[in-house]
């Protein structure tokens, strides 16, 4: 009697495992990613580029973690010839089992590297900052010596002579530049629950930063005590700047606020359409804005009203746009490199890179240097466009 | 942005994230509130599968019945299994397409968990072209990971064998062991292939992934038990069945020869007057696990067969 019944059961179960799979192979090509990718911007120091790669892309069903090396790459900027790669792994498997976990998992790093004092520091997705040196790419220390912090998803800056960067675990940490000891007072925790996602801005001995529980946090760099917090209506994951003794900051709320840098009182906030995702930019007493929402929002630094009207891109706007002399650079996430002159505030199209532009960018003697999706760092003349060269670094 | 994103995936997703504000920030509980808000807009569909399948499994013996008869002739028989489906209103197709329709939003439910959770920055800066306007999706985000034990976004062991666990009841309660012992080494591949499937997805998978399926299947199990009981997942006894038969005829004799002052019942002479039918394996409610009676005053009173009455007294 069951022979029919189970066939028919047959037939639901094939039909079911292949519309899983089906399902799960379209979703894997749906943008959603298990295992970050990373790629930062480049920081610039004596006439080297320095940069962490973006990881190749996963695929499969959630257990292939991303391919490439995980590494941090010095670029001599005059002729795009690699001076060096040092490679950032991390021993623990990612989890997941079933042989499936590679041996080493390549480390993701998202936030720009900092130079100072001959060396480059770079946080990772493993939880671990590192000190490298920068002319040979040897490893001067790496924090914490034994086992991993949540992952570090911001960039670390240095100044007086300390480390700084915050953490997924919710905490800011300060390290000896030198040997990557922890200081005193430091970590900062803004609580368990929370995350920090924000790469610190430092302006004389105060350390700003945002965070997931929707404060924007001002701290004594020397000792880590609270000056003030200032509260939003939505979590901070861009980084702060700090412009004449203002601190302006995008919120998930859809604002972008400015903060008075010594009383953490609001002097303005200005409303848009999507997330403020990456840093501002100041020329001027005027503040450029890029937004999800696919524009460039021109302020006046002192009230916060709208210079010109919004410029849209046409695609959203998540890398940090540059200053080359009196010239805004913004890149879209399209590809396309919009160069806004700060006289006249109009834009004019640069270059098309033809991949995803979502990191940072970075300038030095007119040139504008650019790390795409596509694993590209292309280098343009900052008044032409023209491509000046390009690097693979994978 | 693409019709499916616009009609299906954007209310889910922003669904989702104004369910984790109403429910106290609790991304756990959002998923499991949605899941069943899902799974409660498909019950008609999901009531029609379940029916449909109950119906073919009703047919069976007709259906055996006709593949004996035709053997030889295989289009006749396709005739008359066809006039058998029509004359009892089955549709063949009735069992695969509910499940056919159910499965986009199950994917578009997966999918909506999988953004919301952003637990990497790629996919917090791809959700932002997925967010309503709302003041209260923005302010909501980003949600917290963690629920109970777990953390949503990483794998977790214990969750993976509660979906195996649960897939593996569910797809039990829908079966009924076949008689040939060569449909019963593929029945039980079939039984096992989806629960361990699914239990190897979930350790690799974030575990808020797992609490959707977790939820799923407990509601369908839910449902199947409201509709076909228990069905193949009380296990069938016939070597019992036979033993208690005997037990219970013993009984019958033991009660027909006592004396006269004995008991005051009537004995049905067959199962069947009282009201037991063993049906097949598997089916609702025909063994209610109580056995046969401890005491025979608990055998409902008939009157006796011919009309006549023992008195008490003799």
């Amino acid at each position: 009697m069951g022979i029919r019944n189970n066939a028919v059961l047959a037939g639901k179960a094939c039909l079911l495992v292949i519309f899983v799979l089906v399902g799960l192979a379209v979703l894997g090509c749906a943008g959603i990613r298990s295992a970050p990718e990373g790629g930062s911007g480049g920081t610039i120091a004596d006439g080297t580029l320095f940069l962490s790669p973006a990881l190749k892309p996963a695929g499969g069903f959630g257990c292939a973690a991303p391919s490439g090396a995980g590494k941090l790459v010095a670029v001599n900027m005059s002729d795009g010839s690699r001076l060096w790669e040092v490679s950032l792994e991390t021993a623990k498997p990612a989890g997941g089992g079933f042989g499936c976990a590679p041996a080493s998992t390549p480390v993701a790093v998202y936030g720009n590297p900092a130079v100072a004092g001959g060396l480059v520091y770079v946080g990772g997705y493993n939880g671990k900052i590192y000190a490298i040196n920068s002319s040979s790419g040897a490893l001067r220390w790496v924090y914490p010596r034994e086992g991993n912090l949540q992952p570090i998803i911001g960039g670390p800056v240095v100044a007086l002579g300390k480390v700084y960067f915050g953490c997924s675990d919710g905490k800011v940490y300060a390290l000896d530049a030198a040997t990557g000891d922890t200081q005193p007072g430091f970590p900062f925790s803004t609580g368990d629950k929370n995350k920090i996602w924000s790469t610190p801005a430092i302006d004389g001995d105060t350390l700003y930063i945002g965070s997931f529980d929707k404060k924007l946090y001002a701290l004594n760099a020397n000792d880590g005590s609270k000056k003030w917090e200032f509260k939003t209506e939505g979590a901070i994951i861009s980084t702060p700047l700090v412009y004449n003794g203002t601190v302006y900051v995008g919120s998930f709320d859809r604002h972008l606020y400015a903060v008075g840098a010594s009383d953490g009182k609001v002097r303005w906030q200005f409303s848009a359409e999507k997330w403020f995702w990456g840093r501002p930019v100041a020329y001027n007493n005027t503040i450029y804005a890029g937004c999800l929402d696919h524009k460039v929002y021109v302020l006046d630094a002192e009230s916060g009203s709208e210079v010109v009207d919004a410029i849209d891109l046409g695609s959203p706007i998540s890398s940090s746009p540059v200053v080359a002399g009196n010239v805004i650079i913004i890149a879209s996430e399209e590809g396309v490199v919009y160069a806004l002159d700060a006289g006249s505030n109009q834009p004019g199209l640069l270059a098309d890179v033809g991949e995803a532009i979502y990191a940072p960018l970075c300038t030095s003697d007119g040139v504008i240097y650019i790390y795409s999706q596509g694993q590209n760092l292309h280098a343009l003349n900052a008044t032409s466009g023209a491509k000046l060269w390009s690097l693979t670094i994978k | 942005m693409n019709p499916w994103d616009l009609i299906i995936l954007q209310p889910m997703l922003n669904s989702l994230i104004v369910l984790c504000n109403v429910l106290f920030n609790n991304f756990g509980l959002a998923i499991i509130a949605l899941t069943i808000i899902v799974n409660g807009l498909m019950l008609l569909l999901t009531l029609k599968q379940i029916r449909a399948s109950k119906a073919m499994q009703a047919l069976q013996p007709k259906l055996t019945e006709l593949q004996k008869k035709y053997a030889k002739d295989k289009e006749k028989l396709g005739k008359e299994q066809m006039r058998l489906y029509k004359e009892s209103g089955v549709s063949p197709a009735g069992c695969l397409l509910p499940l056919v329709v159910q499965m986009p939003i199950w994917f578009a439910l997966y999918q909506s968990i999988m953004r919301v959770m952003a637990v990497i920055p790629e996919n917090l800066l791809g959700l932002s072209q997925y967010l309503y306007s709302w003041p209260v999706v923005y302010s909501t985000l980003p949600l917290q990971n963690k629920f109970l034990w777990l953390n949503l976004a990483t794998g977790d062991t214990f969750l993976a064998i509660l979906v195996g666990g649960t897939m593996w009841v569910q797809q039990k309660m829908v079966m009924t062991p076949p008689a040939d012992p060569r449909q019963q080494t593929q029945s039980t591949m079939m039984l096992w292939m989806m629960p361990l499937m699914f239990a190897f997805l979930t350790m690799t998978f974030p575990s808020g992934l797992a609490l959707f399926w977790v939820t799923s299947n407990i509601f369908r199990i839910g449902i199947q038990y409201f509709v076909t009981g228990w069905g193949g997942l009380v296990k069938p006894a016939p070597k019992k069945q036979v033993a208690r038969d005997k037990k219970y005829k013993q009984r019958i004799a033991q009660v027909e020869q006592a004396p006269s002052g004995g008991a005051d019942i009537v004995v049905p002479s067959s199962t069947q007057e009282e009201g037991l039918d063993y049906g097949d394996s598997g089916s609702k409610r025909q063994d209610r696990g109580g056995g046969y009676p401890k005491s025979p005053r608990a055998i409902r009173r008939q009157p006796r067969r011919g009309g006549g009455h023992r008195s008490k007294g003799g």
